[in-house]
């Protein structure tokens, strides 16, 4: 793999790989407050990249940014650019609902919808495509199984989400997000809520995953970043410290700041 | 010395709020009995007979609860349907759709409005509705639908005024405050991951309510209906200023009619005799005991709820 | 070819699906909308009327005559000191009853089944009409007594406001935290000091909000009353014969055939809401400041 030349945030230089999505200059703000200020960094595709940081540090914001989930609340506001495909995602003239087609996103707990195993999944196809009885079955079938879910469920499609396992509905909802064939997953803390059997699988997924997909990932657990992760950037108090490929970044990273997080001085 | 007294206070707390449990509980069972005892002479007279009787008269002496039932159920069915997809309507625009600053003055307005007196409801009703309705809708429905060959017999007759649609609106009106109330707490309890993980799904607001938010809360909403349906068919002052009071069944909502509050509220200081006195209690034991299955009902859904939730 | 031909229609279906989802979305939240504004618009009409038909008749007569007689004029003086004196003795009946009724549920019977018992029964009492809890007074006491009095009349009121503050306290005592409780014990204080101590004292502002809200609640009860207190159309000060009460004359006055006496009735209307309303603005005030003050 070749090094990235990208550096720290006053030193950064266009990559040479293909990137799936570029943060320039973003700073958000809840109401009146700061929480990140001028980042710059990109994802590349079939990557995974970790966000990681301490609690507060801004990672679950930058990572609510790239599919605009933010915009739930009119009290939160973003300048800067978040580019995908030559287009600026944060203008307002943006269709928020194709954007959330391209870009899934998987949450720090499980949430399976109150329906089936089956709409869980069916019902996201839904919302893009009208498909026959027949083709959503093999739609659902593959998604099932991309996410590593088919062979535990498939002889209870019918079952509610809520009879799965933590693990099982994390796995489902990873399901009910590649169904809807986006380009970008985001997953905010995802394991947070697992035990490690589970969080295990789910990293093993998300290392086959990348196949196919881009994933940005926010995690506060060190190990885990390391284990699965090409990318990494460390966020500190809303600003970008050290972006660069895991491995250099964890043998050898830049800033003392960040030497410090790893070590486990503060966090 | 200090320990006895001490051990009297501990003995006198405890016993004292014992008692009041007790109370509570002698109470509702001493209710259902005396009232049960008191309409005995009625039902025991008239028996099952009672409740299919439409006629209701003081004259003869005989009496039949039908009239009222029939009244009660159909302006409280009125002001449900009325009120329901209302609620829900406020419960979506407030959980998905309004900015934040103006949910927390709407949902106090709407909190304030439930504590009003179904009197001063009432009173509205028959000064300012009754005669509104009287010359604007009434005449209305009356030219516009009273020709057709089935919808025509409920919107027939000279109008009043007063009746059961009127009853049923100002009834509708009265719980709208108290199920919207109970409607957007409901939307504010969908967990909100739940909500985030569907819009980043890419769902509108209405995909979100219709498909999300609306499932996952729909035990407890039929649970606070059903409360609210208790409540429209035990409401008295509200019904009785506008129903019209007229023991007889009409095929027509715009004719005078009467429901088991308003019959009792109306008659019974007036009573001719015994068992005029005893057929309204009766009226009274029949409307304690649909108010009590609507309660049950709701706890049920509630208790299902509750059951059928991840942890 | 053809397969391109049937992509292209595919993307084409799919735009469209695209375009009536939002289609939907739009209109139910203009439905939403209206909904909205109907709702507030009937409830701030229903307001409006109340405030400018009563405020035009709220006299110096109104507040210091008596019932007036048929056709003649008078003030609602009696009815108000009738309606106040029935709701403190009310309130005397009901306080006492309903908070320690909620101490033991929280205390004492906390998961038990007599505690859900209880609680079934008292909730049955929240829910049964107040019509009905009319009747009950009326055969437990007026019957008996034979005659209606202020005392039947405040017991109808109390079994209304009973069960609302026993819910109220009981949810409010449950609400305090347990390590409070283990902290009071580990120095040795007994159950009954606790709750009355420390379990009174952090549960005391959710308490007296469920007394006011008790309160607004009985003061606009006309129903219970129409069997119980009756009427009585000039100053009665003793509870053991009818007593004339605000809700009860504004019903009188309304259903009369007189244009004055429905004036009347107007004023004891904005007199009532304004009462109720007043307290429940209080309650709310209380609740913001006390969980304020937590913070």
């Amino acid at each position: 793999m070749t090094i990235s030349s990208i550096a720290l945030t006053d030193n950064i230089r266009p990559l040479t790989e293909e990137t799936a999505l570029s943060v320039r200059h973003l700073s958000f703000y809840y109401g009146h407050k700061e929480a990140l200020s001028d980042i710059t960094l990109n994802i590349h595709r079939n990557c995974i990249t970790a966000i990681m940081g301490p609690s507060g540090c801004g990672k679950s914001t930058l990572l609510r940014a790239m599919n605009r989930i933010y915009d739930l609340n009119p009290t939160h506001r973003a300048s800067g650019e978040i580019m995908i495909d030559g287009t600026n995602i944060l203008s307002p003239g943006i269709d928020i609902l194709s954007l959330r087609k391209k870009i899934g996103m998987v949450f720090q707990k499980p949430t399976p919808f109150p329906m089936s195993i089956y709409d869980n999944i069916a019902f996201g196809i839904k919302l893009y495509e009208k498909l026959s009885r027949a083709e959503m079955a093999v739609r659902v079938e593959q998604a099932l199984r991309a996410a590593a879910l088919w062979d535990e469920v498939k002889d209870n499609l019918n079952a509610s989400g809520n009879s799965l396992s933590g693990g099982q509905q994390q796995r489902l909802c990873i399901a009910r997000t590649l169904a809807i064939k986006p380009d970008i997953i985001l997953m905010d803390e995802p394991t947070s809520a697992l035990d490690p059997i589970a969080t295990q699988k789910i990293e093993e997924l998300m290392v086959t995953l990348k196949e196919d997909y881009t994933i940005a990932i926010v995690t506060h657990n060190l190990q885990q970043a390391a284990r699965i992760s090409d990318y990494a950037a460390f966020l500190y108090m809303g600003h970008l410290i050290e972006f660069r490929d895991t491995p250099t970044l964890f043998s050898k990273p830049k800033h003392p700041q960040t030497a410090d997080y790893l070590h486990g001085r503060f966090g | 010395m200090t320990q006895r007294t001490q051990s009297l206070t501990n003995w006198t707390v405890r016993g004292l709020t014992a008692l009041s449990g007790l109370c509570v509980v002698v109470f509702t069972i001493a209710f259902a009995i005396l009232l049960g005892y008191a309409a005995w002479p009625a039902f025991s007279s008239f028996g099952l007979h009672f409740l299919t009787n439409e006629a209701w008269n003081p004259v003869t002496d005989t009496f039949g609860a039908l009239s009222s039932i029939y009244g009660t159920i159909i302006s409280a069915a009125i002001a449900l349907v009325l009120s329901f997809p209302v609620s829900i309507g406020i419960g979506f625009c407030l959980s998905e759709i309004m900015p934040r600053r103006l949910v927390l003055p709407i949902r106090s307005l709407i909190e304030l409005l439930a504590g009003i007196p179904s009197l001063v409801y009432g009173l509205w009703g028959m000064y300012v509705l009754a005669p509104c309705f009287q010359t604007t809708l009434q005449p209305f429905l009356i030219k516009h639908l009273g020709h057709f060959a089935f919808i025509g017999q409920i919107f027939s007759g000279p109008p009043y005024g007063v009746g059961l649609l009127t009853a049923g609106i100002v009834l509708a009106i009265m719980i709208l405050p108290f199920l919207t109330a109970i409607v957007v707490d409901l939307f504010q309890s969908v967990p909100r991951l739940m909500k985030e993980s569907a819009y980043a799904l890419g769902m509108t607001p209405w995909e979100v309510t219709r498909s999300i938010s609306l499932p996952y809360i729909k035990q407890e909403i039929f649970s606070g209906a059903f409360l609210a349906l208790g409540r429209a068919l035990g409401e008295t002052m509200a019904v009785t200023f506008v129903v019209g009071n007229a023991h007889r069944i009409s095929t027509s909502l715009l004719a005078p009619a009467t429901t088991i509050s308003a019959s009792i509220a109306n008659e019974f200081n007036e009573a001719t005799s015994d068992m005029h006195t005893s057929s309204l209690i009766a009226l009274g034991f029949i409307l304690l005991v649909s108010t009590f299955l609507a309660l049950v009902i709701s706890k049920c859904m509630a208790a299902r709820a509750v059951k059928g939730r991840p942890a | 070819m053809h397969g391109c031909a049937r992509s292209q229609r595919q993307a084409r279906v799919n735009k469209n699906l695209l375009r009536i989802r939002k289609a939907k979305n739009a209109i139910a939240t203009a439905i939403a909308l209206t909904s909205v504004g109907l709702g507030v618009a009937i409830l701030m009409v229903i307001l409006y009327e109340i405030v400018t038909q009563g405020i035009a008749y709220i006299t110096a007569d109104t507040l210091t005559k008596t019932t007036p007689p048929p056709g003649g004029t008078g003030g609602l003086a009696n009815s108000i000191v009738g309606s106040l004196i029935m709701v403190v003795m009310a309130m005397l009946i009901a306080i006492p009853t309903g908070v320690m009724g909620g101490v033991y549920l929280s205390e004492y019977q906390r998961r038990t089944r007599w505690g859900s018992v209880i609680r079934f029964c008292n909730d049955t009492l929240l829910s049964t009409p107040s019509i009905c809890v009319g009747i009950f007074a009326y055969e437990m006491m007026v019957k008996p007594m034979h005659g209606f009095s202020g005392y039947a009349g405040a017991v109808a009121l109390a079994m209304i406001a009973v069960p609302v503050i026993l819910r109220t306290s009981e949810s409010f005592l449950i609400l305090v935290p347990d390590s409070l409780r283990e902290a009071a014990a580990a120095l040795g204080a007994t159950k009954e000091q606790i709750t009355l101590s420390i379990g009174f004292r952090a549960a005391r502002s959710g308490i007296l909000t469920g007394l006011l809200i008790a309160l607004s609640r009985i003061m606009g009860e006309t129903a219970p009353l129409l069997f119980t207190a009756l009427n009585n159309q000039f100053w009665s000060l003793n509870l053991s014969h009818p007593m004339a009460n605000l809700p009860s004359t504004i019903y009188q006055l309304a259903m009369s055939p007189y244009e004055e006496w429905h004036k009347l009735a107007w004023a004891g209307a904005l007199l009532i809401t304004s009462f109720v309303l007043g307290i429940n603005l209080l309650s709310r005030y209380m609740n913001s400041y006390s969980q304020r003050a937590e913070k």
